[in-house]
């Protein structure tokens, strides 16, 4: 008892047994392969394949059966013949003629991915198969596009999708230029067998979504990444992994020094760099130094692993490894709850406000100046003796020491309601609960002083007793009768906020770059910039006029000298 | 190998001129063609001949016909067109000088007196 199979040959039925149909299909591919570089291959395969029929139906009705059989097929194969016999006679090329059947790379070169020599995805050598070149060219030409906008990754992306990957031993000849022709192959049974169900295959991938291939694609992408990792990518890793290496053992030397800066320094309220202080010096040490170890371990860490990785050492032993971790989680607890403690002291916020009637300035004109006194505590002009060492002098504040301190000073200019001027001082802090934040807003001193229409401001909101710094700041509005005119010093405006006032935009709208100041008038919609309309330009008359001038001048001084230089020359002479 | 090259060339000479002349009797199928070639003993594979009446085919030499059949697809009837008649007489006239040229070259070989041209002959043959 066999399996049939019922196959179509041009158009006729039959029924094949299966062992019978698997040497007649190989027997059709080959005649195929033979003359598929032939022009009329088609014609030839079909004639061949009607005669093949019609000796089938010969044989049928000879011996009166129904089912093709093994030696019915052997039969029709011997009358045809097989292809190695065809050669002999029909090649025009005489070396085939001769019987020399070896692979001539005059065959046409089909763009396959290569999978026997990749480094990514086979691209680059499959191309160069296609070129008949050294894959290490066409991997440069890569390379170096790549760097100009990664065009030559999207290119290797968009071929590696494209180009169909050399599967079986005919894309393989095919991508190398060797002529497919059946001496090529073994042929043997089962090596036939997969090409047929390579090419069923490669059939199903053709008739595959785009989505399922660009899954396969992602799956092979990222097995050759592995490839690519463990081969020639594990040098670039390692010149990653020194770079990387540098840059934290630089981030480790950072921490270090700072560490000892903030232990030395910071916590130290002599001398203290940092003016705005945040923390209390009680805990200021453990809470830097719990900060420095809580950054410190994981960039040690990255240290050691980083060394393990690129060498190839050992990694970190389990035990020091876990204690490691302990501590790190030990010092970050500690970090956690003073940082907590400090923002504690930030948690609500007080404001309140004072209201300053300033005297009423001559002529409505105003100057807005910056407070140049340097401000001295009642215990600092003790010890300077100021009243008898600076008796009728001003120590002026040289605007250096407290330059990392924060602003907080902000005027705004607004128009007043009623026709006198007034100042408000908005005082505004941090504490942790409202009546301390009020304290620390109260805690402090703001000095303005008027002298007939110039108001001197002072750059700082001053903390009376200097501890920990609680975010205080004032907020002034300075609001000025309509009309007033406003004289506003740059320096001003380049220590202390100024709302939207700028006073060097200003002075270039009025053609007056040097100058230290700008003139504003305070109008219906607020404050604006006043330009002067008196402008002292020369007309282009008076410029053509002066240059004629000018130019007779040097005529005049030239003929003088040519004059002069003649009369030398005849005394000479 | 020279051998078989020789005889190969010599077959591949002569079987274009003898299908040609086969198909000169009317129309032909393929494997009345085949029939006989083998009768003549100079081709033994069908495979061999459907290339070479397509080559045919396709410069000029030959037509076919499509014909019904009783068993099996229908079936290609080759004859001869104008220009195969044409290249089938100059043929003719090429063999009927080959034919004196190798009659006379065996002719003399036979007759032949000296000894010194057999053994040339021989040596070249093997």
């Amino acid at each position: 008892m066999n399996k049939t199979i019922i196959i179509n040959i041009n158009g006729i039925i039959f029924h094949i047994e299966e062992d019978a149909y698997e040497i007649l299909k190989n027997y059709v591919t080959d005649v195929k392969r033979h003359f598929m570089n032939s022009a009329d291959s088609l014609e030839i395969t079909t004639d061949i394949e009607n005669r093949i029929a019609e000796m089938f139906s010969e044989i049928l009705v000879k011996d009166n059966k129904q089912v093709i059989i093994e030696q019915d097929v052997q039969f029709v194969i011997e009358q045809m013949g097989r292809v190695e016999d065809f050669d002999n006679i029909y090649e025009d090329d005489p070396k085939s003629a001769a019987g020399s059947y070896t692979y001539s790379n005059t065959g046409e070169r089909k763009l396959f991915r290569d999978p026997d020599n990749h480094l990514i995805g086979g691209v680059c050598s499959g191309i160069a198969s296609y070129f008949g070149i050294e894959a290490i060219w066409v991997r440069l030409a890569f390379v170096i596009l790549a760097f100009f906008g990664a065009t030559g990754v999207l290119l290797y992306i968009i071929l590696w999708l494209v180009v169909p990957r050399a599967i079986t031993r005919a894309d393989r000849m095919a991508m190398n230029g060797q002529k497919i022709n059946l001496q090529g192959f073994k042929n043997n049974l089962e090596e036939e067998l997969s090409a047929v169900r390579g090419h069923l295959n490669n059939l199903h991938q053709e008739a595959t979504p785009f989505v399922y291939k660009l899954r396969d694609f992602i799956s092979e992408f990222f097995s050759h990444l592995g490839q690519f990792f463990n081969g020639a990518g594990k040098l670039l890793i390692k010149t990653l992994g020194l770079i990387l290496l540098l840059g934290f053992f630089a981030l480790a030397i950072v921490l270090v020094v700072g560490l000892v800066a903030f232990v030395g320094f910071g916590a130290a309220h002599d001398g203290n760099p940092f003016n705005f202080n945040i923390i209390e010096s009680a805990y200021a040490n453990k809470i830097y130094v719990s900060a420095f170890i809580t950054a410190f371990i994981p960039v040690l860490t990255l240290i050691l692993v980083t060394i393990a990785a690129i060498f190839n050492t050992r990694h970190i032993g389990r035990s020091a490894g876990t204690t490691l971790l302990v501590i790190w989680l030990c010092s970050l607890g500690v970090f956690i709850y003073y940082a907590a403690k400090v923002a504690r002291n930030f948690r609500s916020s007080g404001e309140f406000s004072q209201v300053i009637n300033l005297k009423p300035a001559s002529g409505n004109v105003y100057y807005l100046k910056l407070n140049e006194a340097k401000y001295l505590s009642h215990d600092d002009s003790l010890r300077l003796n100021v009243a008898g060492n600076f008796v009728h002098m001003t120590i002026k504040d040289d605007g250096d020491d407290n330059d990392l301190e924060p602003r907080n000073v902000s005027i705004n200019i607004e128009r007043s309601d009623i026709s006198q001027a007034v100042l408000i001082e908005n005082f505004r802090a941090q504490g942790f609960d409202e009546e301390d934040a009020l304290l620390n807003a109260r805690n402090t001193k703001y000095i303005f002083t008027q002298q007939d229409s110039v108001l001197k401001f002072d750059n700082k909101l001053r903390r009376l007793n200097d501890n920990i710094w609680h975010d205080e700041n004032v907020e002034l509005t300075l609001k000025l009768p309509l009309n007033a005119k406003v004289i506003i010093d740059q320096e001003l405006e380049d220590k202390i906020d100024m709302n939207g006032v700028n006073v060097g935009y200003c002075k270039g709208l009025d053609k007056h770059d040097n100058a230290t100041s700008a003139t504003y008038i305070m109008t219906d919609d607020g404050l604006q910039c006043k330009i002067d309309t008196v402008v002292t330009a020369k007309t282009p008359a008076q410029i053509d006029s002066t240059r004629r001038v000018d130019s007779l001048r040097v005529v005049t001084r030239l003929q003088q000298q040519l004059d002069s230089a003649r009369k030398a020359g005849s005394i000479k002479k | 190998m020279i051998i078989e090259n020789t005889q190969t060339q010599m077959r591949k000479g002569i079987l274009e001129y003898c299908i040609l002349s086969i198909i000169a009797k009317g129309e032909t199928y393929a494997s009345d063609i085949i029939a006989e070639l083998k009768k003549a003993q100079l081709l033994v594979v069908e495979g061999t001949l459907y290339p070479l009446l397509t080559r045919l085919k396709n410069n000029g030499l030959l037509t076919y016909n499509w014909v019904e059949s009783t068993s099996g697809p229908p079936r290609k009837y080759y004859v001869l067109a104008d220009e195969g008649r044409i290249v089938l007489e100059q043929l003719d006239q090429t063999w009927r000088e080959l034919e004196f040229a190798v009659q006379t070259a065996i002719g003399n070989r036979k007759k032949g007196d000296k000894p010194g041209d057999a053994t040339n002959n021989e040596t070249s043959a093997s």
